[in-house]
């Protein structure tokens, strides 16, 4: 049971990647580690754990699922959480981990796949349409969204009302705030949207307060009920349990009510007991033993007396 | 001739180091507030366990020296104080307390009397009344709702919350809330004794219920299931909170929930307090702002106490006679757990000397607990 519940823990961890951007024509864009521009692909963490792509396979061939193995034993194959790596499409693996063994057409569509280590279950798949303009990239409209992220923000998040495709084209000379980011977010956030959210609709925090305040009194009221309920099936229990005994209820609970004088004097005196060395426990006191034997070693000092019936 | 140069000049270097050399009128300020806090803690006994490292790290974070890389400040990466900020950065410590809080709360008196829960919900209304002033002072949504958790009277709730929303007020959200904790006996009398009038204070309550083992055992886990799958965000609070509960109270953990409730709450008080204290570095800590939260924080505890004796006073109105609540318990609805129980017993016996009124206060108080850290799941959950 507890391998299977870890391989799954592994299983949902490699299935949190997602191919996040592609560039397929790479004319002056970013430049890789021996000064030449590439078709790149980049792969993003969607988990809040760190992922390693070690022993996945990339390919542009669903018929040849394990087209690139990445190379195990490169630490840099550790994703972070929410975090990105990219791939140089430039047939050339001989470069490193991240120059991959086929490359991207530059006219037709082009099909990647990322599959597990096992090279048959398909983590994640998309095909680039064909006609793709230099220098500009297409990814997810933001990093690791699904169609599920999508329509769950359409309900809460205006900026996205209109938004019906999961990708766009990235371009540096559109101002529309989505730039080509390699190893980076597909959005950049300048803002919190939420905060945002807040302090154009609820401006004087009225809003906030009637739900957050409506919250707090419902999982209150929720755990009120509950408790009544419990406490109206244990009165009835001990009801029971009391008639069964010939006893009064309280009789056979053992609470026989008191005063609350009564209380009182029991608080009191816990208290005095266990305050009992609040005066004197900064005080040092050497007092001379008459005993000849020093009571230092003594087990008679360090053993409590035998309490007397 | 030289070597007299050279120990000249080695004496005037070691000088620049010392503190007298890079002293200023922020840093005299913040020893002076530090040595108010030990003096309040030791001379009026004043949330001791809490003023007293929160007060000595004021006077660490405060020893001014020079920057000069030695790794010696708590904003300092790597320092010593630094990695023991962490856990007050990065949210670890909060949840630690609460563990220890769950394994020392006996929630008896809230079982006995549930509708005493209602009362923890309404004094949260101090939360969202300081946010809604911070709002109006200009901060910003986030920032207004790490300020208004000083209202539920939580520390670990306020450093938690804060942490998340606003790291870099938490310095002064800490202080601010812990400050008025302390000052809970000075805060909330008067303002119960302006909102009651004589016939309210006499109100008798009846003796809560006895309560079973197995009711004990099923409240953490049926408050952490009702409670989280409302406000998964309260989670690492209420989910300790509850599991240090149950460790008390299944009876068979017992080893457990002493260390929960002593030796770790103990070390975890003293990691908190003291990082807390040496965070208010005053070329950090003595802002504006900082004065604004202060005020802030003390009209939060103003607004709760407020909250929670009129809404018992409200509630009244639809109890039947003999079930009636008295509303000096009210007060308690703030999680400044047991120091607002014991201002409810205090004034309780002022006026009537026979009415007892500590255990009925202790319900709302606990309540308030779980109260204060459902508003910090709300709020970080739509500001975080």
């Amino acid at each position: 049971m507890l391998m299977f519940a870890a391989a799954s823990v592994q299983a949902q961890r490699t299935t949190s990647l997602k191919i996040n951007e592609i560039l397929v024509i790479n004319n002056k864009n970013f430049v890789d580690d021996y000064g030449q521009v590439h078709p790149w692909i980049e792969i993003y963490n969607s988990s809040p754990g760190t992922v390693n792509i070690a022993g996945c396979y990339l390919t542009s061939d669903l018929s040849n699922p394990k087209q690139y193995m990445v190379p195990k034993g490169d630490v840099k194959t550790i994703i972070p959480p929410r975090q990105h790596v990219l791939f140089w499409a430039d047939n050339m693996p001989s470069r490193g981990t991240f120059h991959i063994n086929f490359t991207l057409d530059s006219i037709k569509q082009n099909f990647i796949a990322l599959f597990d280590s096992d090279g048959r279950t398909l983590i994640d798949s998309v095909t680039v349409p064909a006609g793709q303009r230099a220098d500009v990239s297409y990814g997810l409209i933001e990093d690791g969204w699904t169609l599920k992220n999508l329509r769950e923000a359409q309900k809460t998040l205006t900026s996205y009302k209109n938004v019906t495709e999961l990708w766009m084209y990235f371009d540096d000379h559109n101002n529309d705030g989505r730039y080509v980011t390699p190893s980076s977010n597909n959005k950049i956030l300048d803002t919190n949207e939420k905060i945002e959210n807040f302090k154009d609709n609820d401006k004087f925090g009225i809003g906030m307060t009637i739900t957050a305040m409506g919250v707090v009194f419902l999982a209150l009221i929720l755990l009120y009920l509950a408790f009544k309920q419990i406490g109206n099936i244990a009165i009835n229990l001990s009801h029971k349990r009391a008639k069964s005994t010939g006893l009064s209820h309280e009789e056979a609970t053992g609470m026989v009510e008191q005063s609350g004088e009564v209380y009182a004097a029991i608080a009191m005196a816990i208290y005095e007991v266990t305050e009992l060395h609040d005066e004197e426990h900064t005080i040092l006191t050497i007092k001379e033993k008459s005993k000849q034997y020093s009571p230092w070693s003594s087990k008679i000092y360090t053993l409590r007396q035998i309490p007397q019936k | 001739m030289d070597f007299l140069q050279f120990l000249g000049d080695n004496l005037q270097t070691f000088l620049t180091y010392t503190s007298f050399a890079n002293i200023t009128l922020g840093h005299v300020v913040m020893i002076l507030v530090g040595l108010v806090f030990i003096y309040l803690a030791i001379a009026k006994e004043f949330e001791p366990m809490l003023l007293i490292p929160i007060g000595f790290g004021i006077l660490i974070g405060n020893i001014p020296f020079k920057d000069a890389g030695l790794q010696l400040g708590i904003y300092e990466q790597g320092s010593v104080l630094n990695i023991l900020y962490q856990g007050v950065t990065s949210g670890w410590y909060p949840p630690l307390i609460f563990l220890g809080i769950g394994a020392m709360t006996d929630f008896s008196a809230l079982i006995s009397n549930p509708k005493l829960m209602l009362i923890g919900a309404a004094a949260q209304f101090g939360i969202f009344g300081a946010y809604v002033i911070a709002l109006s002072m200009g901060f910003e949504p986030n920032q207004a709702g790490a300020i208004g958790i000083i209202g539920g009277a939580d520390g670990p709730t306020a450093i938690f919350l804060s942490s998340k929303l606003a790291p870099n007020l938490m310095g002064a959200i800490a202080i601010s809330a812990y400050s008025y904790m302390a000052l809970v006996p000075v805060i909330q009398p008067p303002i119960m004794r302006l909102l009651t009038n004589k016939k309210d204070r006499l109100i008798r309550m009846k003796s809560p219920r006895v309560v079973s083992q197995t009711e004990k055992i099923m409240f953490p886990i049926f408050g952490l299931l009702l409670t989280c799958f409302l406000v998964p965000s309260g989670l690492p609070l209420l989910g300790m909170l509850f599991f240090g509960n149950l460790l008390k109270e299944s009876g068979v953990t017992r080893r457990l929930a002493e260390t929960a409730r002593g030796p770790l709450i103990d070390t975890i008080t003293i990691l908190l307090g003291i990082t807390v204290g040496a965070s208010t570095q005053a070329t950090q800590f003595l802002t504006w702002d900082s004065v604004k939260i202060f005020g802030l924080g003390a009209l939060s505890f103003v607004i709760a106490t407020a909250a929670g004796v009129l809404f018992v006073k409200f509630f009244n109105v639809f109890l039947k006679q003999g079930n009636k609540i008295n509303p000096l318990i009210g007060n308690a609805g703030v999680s400044a757990v047991p120091d607002s129980a014991r201002i409810s017993q205090i004034l309780g016996l002022e006026y009537d000397s026979s009415n007892y009124l500590l255990m009925h206060a202790m319900g709302p108080n606990v309540a308030g607990v779980i109260g204060s850290a459902v508003a910090a799941g709300v709020l970080l959950g739509f500001l975080g």
